[in-house]
């Protein structure tokens, strides 16, 4: 009897080393920024980290940022909740079309929409805007994740339910509802998170937080460790929301209890209630659609001579700008997908502890105002990874980094519905762990993968916090031109650029609907037949 | 192929135990199929024998040479050369029917297509499912699909997970006769796990009963329904009823009157089992002495025959149920003789049940119990 020669390591529970070490140094490379931070804050004592925060009007401040955040969140979740229940669950026309209007906004730049809304009216500077742009502008995380699990649901636990005497509004809230409650809190988290850290949102409505403080007080001063020790104010929120989702989320299992049924889910006709609804989801996409391109366009009619002078002297960089800014948002798109999907594989294959927490670390990219993380990259590099100071390789770096947990989110979302017998029977067929991924796992998983990616490109387009740091003197991006442009008196002059992104964004936005949460051969257009 | 053999394989999810010592030697070239309810620790074993389950401790050998040895060796899934043939088949959704099969290949083979078409028609599909994608196949045809899949690769042993759940009578038996002749083709050594006793009978040449996470018996089917170890068994592999006897010299006496029993065993009070296809009924009896004479309560038709409860006369609360094919179907409340074929099986009674006995109460404790308890 001869031993094998091939023993399988694992761990103690059951985690592949291999997966294991890949997420763990992904999530340290996303923490890396926070830990930077908090060592440069502290490098200074704890007395000048004390003056920093006092020193500042930060408190006002921070009750800005956590107002806003209170007031878009829910927002966001009941636009994103409703918006996706009529779309997936009624005979609703155009559905298609109605997907893809309402995931548009996610991907249009914030800092575009923030001056539109800023132009739009003076009223709309203050906390009504910073929230209504927050709140339309991110809508769409919840409504994708709660239409993928809405699409995923076993329909027979709706007929049973109507079949119980619960009439359509008590099969919602007593059925639907709590299975859609893990997609609707990680949404709501996802946002929650992203607005205490957001500056893109609010740039042009001059409303001021927290993050647009940390902004000017680096621009003021360049004093990183300044903005460091006001961030230690951000890590300490983030840290706390991240424990209290977790016990909100508690140990409650949702997932199927079986295969289920293959059925198409209950449409509810929506009668009399048409034009209605219609008029709602209308309203909804022309606040968060409307608004950027008419004002877009609305720059382009109403400017003036001069405004048009310089916009057509400025043609001159358009295209220079889209190859910076396009080529920018792959690289950072494929880094983050190569960061985030060992992270999603690990959250989906080997669910329990190890996992939530490898994961949940990956949330901490949400600890920083994203200028503050690239100041944090930015100082790393120069003092420890030379070769990548001042290059545009350290700028693809922060980007990834920043929208990991997006990806993570967009690829669980497909993995999730990858049956894990195909990939034990790959193994079965003598195809190792990576051989499997090749061929089963990642062939499957594609549509969800370019999600992820789409997701990260469309953000990369729309930042305008990072790029300014780290990029390079000598180049510029669509975000920096329009921000540069944007403060000369005409915007016809930025218009151009916003046309760019907005045209990038729309194409993002077809294949984010068409492909989030979906695998090669989705459940629902052809599942296998059974018997 | 080859043999499998497990020793003391043990597995625990936190304090629970889900397999406790499974000792399972499947010879080679045969197949043996593991009959367990759910939760009895089926999935696991199978996950333990491929690889992707380590197990805390035990040891696995496959042809020879160890997979498994507790914690200290655990060869990984795909170098141990085991076929597998999931539940539903899980065949890969996004590649051809041929390309399925030849999945496990090596790069040369796939190419010739000759061991893609030879395992195709082994599983009784002709060439043109080759091109097809897997959606477009019925159940029966994407289990038949899994099996040729597992099978081209010429592995050293074949699990089979429930390969036939989720089809239909008549679909279940021609794809199970198709597998059937596959692995005889191949000389397959295999293990199929299921949870219909059926099934396990017909296909396994042993059968192997997992009971929490052990295996409380192991023989052949005629053996395992003839003489199971105990009652739990009994009923498991089929429909059983179960009466209160005095075992004596190779005989029992119950309310069913003198019986033959299978297995001797000294003087001492017994429980009796017997299947309800032993008990026969005769119309318009004689009433004679030593004629068992019962009631009909119902029945429960189920075209090849039809189960008859009925009440004994000596003592009406004791229910017993008779299987028969029969012409003529006694309406409820007619009068009948049963007479027992074939010798029974008796097992020791419980202490429980000898007190209801000192207490007069023998005929309550009767009871039957089946598979199709309606």
């Amino acid at each position: 009897m001869s031993a094998h020669p091939f023993p399988y390591r694992r761990t103690r529970s059951g985690i592949p080393l291999g997966l294991l070490l890949l997420s763990v140094l992904a999530a340290v490379i996303v923490v890396l920024p926070v830990i930077v931070t908090v060592v440069q804050a502290l490098q200074g004592g704890l007395s000048a980290v004390i003056h920093a925060i006092k020193a500042t009007s930060s408190r006002e401040l921070l009750s800005h940022t956590v107002l806003v955040a209170v007031i878009a969140t829910p927002v966001c979740g009941l636009l994103g909740l409703t918006c996706a229940w009529f779309v997936e669950r009624t005979r609703l026309p155009f559905r298609k079309l109605w997907t893809l209007l309402l995931v548009a906004p996610l991907t249009v730049p914030l800092f575009v929409t923030s001056y539109a809304w800023a132009e739009l009216s003076t009223s709309l500077q203050g906390l009504l805007g910073a929230a209504g742009v927050i709140a339309f502008s991110y809508y769409p995380i919840v409504f994708l994740l709660v239409a993928v699990s809405l699409r995923g649901m076993d329909p027979a636990l709706e007929e049973s339910a109507r079949s119980l005497g619960l009439n359509g509004r008590q099969t919602f809230f007593r059925v639907v509802l709590p299975q859609l409650r893990p997609a609707l809190l990680g949404g709501l988290l996802l946002v929650l998170l992203d607005t205490l850290v957001e500056f893109d949102a609010f740039v042009g409505l001059k409303f001021q937080t927290f993050a647009v403080d940390v902004y000017s007080q680096y621009q003021l001063s360049f004093s990183a460790s300044g903005a460091a020790a006001l961030s230690l104010l951000s890590i300490t929120l983030c840290v706390v929301l991240l424990f209290g989702e977790a016990w909100l989320r508690g140990h409650a299992n949702y997932s199927r209890l079986g295969p289920g049924t293959s059925r198409e889910p209950i449409n509810y006709p929506l009668g009399w209630a048409m034009p209605l609804v219609l008029c709602a989801l209308a309203l909804v996409v022309a606040i968060g659609l409307g608004i950027p391109i008419g004002m877009l366009v609305y720059w382009f009619t109403q400017s003036s001579h001069e405004g048009y002078e310089i916009a057509s002297e400025n043609i001159h960089y358009l295209w220079p700008a889209t190859l910076t800014s396009v080529g920018l948002g792959i690289g950072s798109a494929i880094l983050a997908l190569v960061l985030s999907f060992p992270v999603a594989m690990l959250a989906v294959r080997y669910r329990g502890r190890v996992a939530t927490i490898i994961e949940r670390a990956t949330y901490l990219s949400f600890a920083l105002p994203d200028l503050v993380a690239a100041i944090a990259l930015a100082y790393a590099a120069s003092h420890y990874a030379h070769f990548l100071s001042g290059g545009i390789a350290l700028l693809v770096l922060a980007n990834a980094i920043l929208f990991v947990p997006f990806a993570v989110v967009a690829m669980r979302a497909t993995l999730g519905q990858i049956e894990p017998a195909l990939e034990d029977s790959a193994r079965s067929l003598g195809a190792g762990p990576l051989k499997t991924l090749w061929r089963v796992t990642m062939p499957l998983a594609r549509p969800g993968l370019a999600a992820a990616g789409v997701l990260v490109f469309a953000f990369v387009l729309g930042d305008i916090s990072t790029t300014p740091v780290l990029l390079p003197p000598d180049l510029y991006t669509l975000g920096t031109e329009f921000a540069a442009n944007s403060s000369t008196t005409a915007f016809a002059a930025a218009a151009p650029f916003a046309a760019v992104l907005i045209a990038l964004s729309l194409i993002s936005t077809y294949v984010l609907m068409s492909r989030f949460g979906r695998t090669r051969t989705s459940k629902r257009r052809s599942r296998m037949k059974h018997g | 192929m080859a043999e499998l053999r497990c020793e003391g394989v043990a597995k625990s999810y936190g304090t629970r135990a889900v397999l406790r010592g499974l000792d399972l030697v499947v010879l080679e070239g045969t197949l043996t199929a593991v009959l367990g309810a759910s939760g009895s620790g089926k999935t696991t074993m199978l996950r333990v024998i491929m690889g992707l389950v380590e197990a805390d401790a035990g040891t696995i050998v496959v042809g020879g040479s160890l997979v498994a040895d507790g914690r200290r060796l655990n060869v990984r899934t795909d170098k141990r050369s085991i076929g597998y043939v999931a539940q539903e088949g899980a065949l890969f959704p996004h590649i051809t029917v041929a390309q399925n099969i030849g999945f496990g290949l090596a790069r040369s083979e796939r190419k010739q297509r000759m061991r893609v078409a030879e395992t195709l028609q082994l599983v009784g599909l002709d060439d043109s499912y080759g091109a097809r994608p897997p959606q477009e196949l019925s159940g029966g045809e994407q289990r038949r699909v899994a099996l040729a899949r597992a099978l081209a690769p010429r592995p050293r042993l074949v699990l089979l997970d429930e390969p036939f759940s989720g089809l239909d009578a008549a679909l279940r038996a021609d794809t199970r006769e198709a597998v059937m002749h596959a692995l005889a083709q191949e000389g397959a050594t295999a293990v199929l796990v299921t949870h219909d006793q059926a099934e396990a009978l017909s296909m396994g040449r042993e059968v192997a009963v997992l009971r929490e996470g052990l295996l409380v018996q192991h023989a052949t089917p005629t053996a395992l329904y003839r003489q199971p170890v105990d009652f739990g068994v009994a009923r498991f592999v089929g429909e059983a009823v179960l009466l209160a006897g005095h075992a004596s010299s190779g005989r029992v006496t119950c309310a069913l009157g003198d019986l033959n029993v299978r297995e001797p065993v000294l003087e001492r009070e017994v429980e009796v089992m017997i299947r309800p296809e032993q008990i026969e009924l005769t119309k318009e009896p004689a009433a004679e002495d030593g004629v068992v004479l019962a009631r009909v309560i119902d029945h429960t038709y189920y075209g090849p025959d039809t189960v008859i409860r009925l009440a004994l006369e000596s003592d009406p609360s004791a229910i017993v149920r008779s299987k028969t094919f029969a012409r003529s179907i006694p309406v409820a409340g007619e009068l009948v003789a049963l007479a027992v074929h074939g010798p029974v099986v008796v097992y020791p009674r419980q202490r429980s049940r000898a007190e209801t006995v000192l207490n007069g109460e023998v005929a309550k404790s009767t009871r039957t119990i089946g598979k199709g308890e309606e």
